[in-house]
């Protein structure tokens, strides 16, 4: 039944062809229903995951000047990591060795390599290997070797297996909520001071864990969650 | 409904799966092009850390090589006991007044020997260090030594009657200053712990080549331990 409209209506409908959804977009609908719930949970994991330290900044990998191997000398010659940072008991910072060290041995060991020929030459002319830096943390933040070694926290905890990696990557993600979810509950993170540079020991075979506790409590071992600790 | 749609789609669909996958593989192999800083902070400040690359210099070093004849306080080097291991003339038997020779300047001895030099020496002196047997095989290669390799080896710190004899201010000078093939370790270990390894060496060389007699009379194994 044709019911009466005005007539300035009927004049544009017929000026401009009227689009109907054809009937098959009704199913549709529950799709377009489910993506519009879906998505924004998708763009929240898309960020949580993708954009979290874990992935933009763990497995950091870069190429070094020279195929210099840890697994070889820390891993198979058995080098203990003071041998070449021999600062990090007492200083801030874990001293990357000098050229001198390594011709300690490779005067006479590998001495025509080409892989040493950069060693040599840094050896002759006084200029330093430029080392590529593989775990950086923010300019503003403080960090503190000889505070985490001499309190009995390896470094396998923060650097992993350096003594099986070819290169050396970063394994944690030096995120701040990385460092305080060690200095909340540092329990199962602490070893015997002797312990700290021997990475293949884990604490949580060697040791129960009120050995652990006992020995938090014996030195009295209770890191810091200020603010000022860090950022100073 | 037109297939084309259907297609679209899937495909739409699929393509959702390529960022988590990219992620999942970021996040599973090391590699070169990260860390990626979306957001800045004040991450890269202008100022130069421990050992950054400083481009004001020739040598590129933020740390500074001391000015050439400088002497900073407290490193005169005149105490020819404590430096040099030199009394009178000779090498000292004992040790300088600064290190006293106590349990504890032992096992700090025994730690230090244990990361410097067992390497080469062995953990007992013997000379059987991982270093040491590794270079001995690249100079007896069937095909020549390996790279120009060449390797005297590493001294029995313990048997060798040419290093038992020795007192204790001469080994400490081999450490500081080196000796014919082995290099010198003066910059690499302070000085209180080239003394406190010495006195060590000195204490190896009594235990390796200890005699029954040595155990006081009536000891049990039992009290030894
Ligand atoms: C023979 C000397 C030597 C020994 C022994 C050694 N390192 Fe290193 N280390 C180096 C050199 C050289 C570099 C710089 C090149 C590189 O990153 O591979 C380095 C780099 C590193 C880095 C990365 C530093 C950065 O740039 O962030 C870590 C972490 C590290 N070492 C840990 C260890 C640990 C843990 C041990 C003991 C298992 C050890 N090292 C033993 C020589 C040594
Ligand atoms: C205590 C002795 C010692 C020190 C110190 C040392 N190395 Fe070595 N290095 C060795 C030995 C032994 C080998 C041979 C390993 C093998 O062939 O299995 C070796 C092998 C190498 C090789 C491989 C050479 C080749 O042609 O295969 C490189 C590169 C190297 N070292 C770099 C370095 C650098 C860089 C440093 C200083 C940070 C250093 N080494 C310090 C003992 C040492
Ligand atoms: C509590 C965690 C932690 C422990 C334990 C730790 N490190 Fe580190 N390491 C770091 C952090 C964080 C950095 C980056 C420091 C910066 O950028 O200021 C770093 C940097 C380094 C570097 C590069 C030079 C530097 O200081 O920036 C070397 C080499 C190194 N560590 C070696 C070691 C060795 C060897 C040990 C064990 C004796 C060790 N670390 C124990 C967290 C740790
Ligand atoms: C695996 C455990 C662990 C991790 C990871 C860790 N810490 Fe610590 N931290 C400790 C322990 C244990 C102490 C020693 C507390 C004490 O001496 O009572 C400590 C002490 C410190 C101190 C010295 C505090 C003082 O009182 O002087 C600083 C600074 C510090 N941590 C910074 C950091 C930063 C920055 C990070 C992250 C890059 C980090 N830590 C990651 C365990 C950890
Ligand atoms: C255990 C050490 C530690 C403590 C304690 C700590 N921070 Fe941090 N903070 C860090 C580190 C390390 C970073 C740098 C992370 C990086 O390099 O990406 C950081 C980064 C930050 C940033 C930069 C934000 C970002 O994610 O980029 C802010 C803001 C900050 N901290 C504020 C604070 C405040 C406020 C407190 C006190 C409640 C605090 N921090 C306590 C270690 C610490
Ligand atoms: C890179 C391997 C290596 C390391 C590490 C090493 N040495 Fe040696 N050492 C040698 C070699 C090789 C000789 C034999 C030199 C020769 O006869 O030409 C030697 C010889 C000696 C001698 C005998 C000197 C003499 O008068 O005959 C003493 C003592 C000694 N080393 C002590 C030490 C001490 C202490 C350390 C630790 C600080 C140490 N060495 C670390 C390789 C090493």
């Amino acid at each position: 039944m044709v019911q009466s409209r005005p007539a300035s209506f009927l004049r544009t409908s017929q000026a401009v062809s009227r689009f109907l959804f054809p009937r098959w977009t009704n199913a549709i609908l529950p799709f377009v229903l489910v993506v519009g719930a879906v998505a924004p949970l998708y763009a929240v994991m898309f960020v949580a995951y993708g954009f979290s330290p874990k992935t933009l900044e763990a497995g950091y990998m870069p190429h070094q000047p020279v195929p210099y191997s840890h697994a070889t000398h820390a891993g198979k010659l058995g080098m203990d990591c003071r041998y070449c940072h021999n600062s990090v008991e007492q200083a801030s910072f874990a001293a990357v060795p000098a050229t001198q060290t390594c011709m300690n041995c490779h005067t006479q060991i590998h001495k025509d390599s080409p892989k040493l020929a950069k060693v040599r030459a840094s050896y002759e002319t006084g200029m330093p290997i430029e080392w590529v830096k593989v775990h950086k943390l923010g300019d503003y933040a403080y960090f503190n070797h000889a505070a985490h070694v001499n309190r009995g926290v390896g470094c396998v905890e923060c650097h992993g297996r350096v003594d099986q990696m070819e290169e050396v990557y970063r394994v944690a993600p030096l995120s701040m909520g990385w460092c305080l979810e060690c200095h909340r509950e540092p329990v199962d993170r602490l070893r015997p001071v002797s312990q700290v540079t021997n990475l293949a020991w884990d604490q949580k075979k060697e040791m129960t864990r009120e050995q652990r506790e006992q020995l938090q409590k014996t030195f009295n071992i209770h890191p810091n969650e200020n603010c000022s600790t860090c950022h100073r | 409904m037109p297939r084309i749609f259907i297609y679209v789609g899937l495909i739409a669909l699929l393509c959702l799966l390529i960022p988590p996958a990219v992620i999942a593989r970021v996040r599973a192999t090391p590699n070169p092009n990260l860390p990626i800083h979306i957001i800045q902070d004040m991450d890269f400040q202008s100022k130069f850390k421990t050992q950054a690359v400083n481009p004001l210099f020739a040598d590129r070093r933020t740390i500074r090589p001391p000015v050439q004849n400088a002497v900073a306080r407290g490193e005169t080097y005149v105490d020819g006991l404590l430096y040099e291991g030199v009394t009178d003339g000779a090498w000292t038997q004992t040790l300088p007044p600064q290190v006293p020779l106590t349990v504890a300047t032992l096992k700090r001895g025994q730690e230090r020997f244990n990361i410097y030099c067992s390497v080469c020496h062995g953990e007992t002196g013997n000379g059987d260090g991982l270093v040491n047997k590794r270079a001995m095989e690249l100079v007896a290669n069937t095909n020549g030594p390996v790279n120009g390799t060449v390797w005297v080896t590493a001294k029995n710190l313990v048997h060798d009657e040419t290093v038992t004899v020795q007192p204790v201010g001469q080994i400490f000078s081999s450490i500081t200053h080196g000796i014919r093939n082995m290099a010198g370790y003066g910059s690499q270990i302070p000085v209180e712990d080239r003394w406190a390894i010495a006195a060590y060496v000195k204490t190896l060389q009594r235990s390796q080549n200890a005699r029954p007699s040595d155990v006081p009379a009536g000891t049990t194994l039992a009290e030894a331990k």
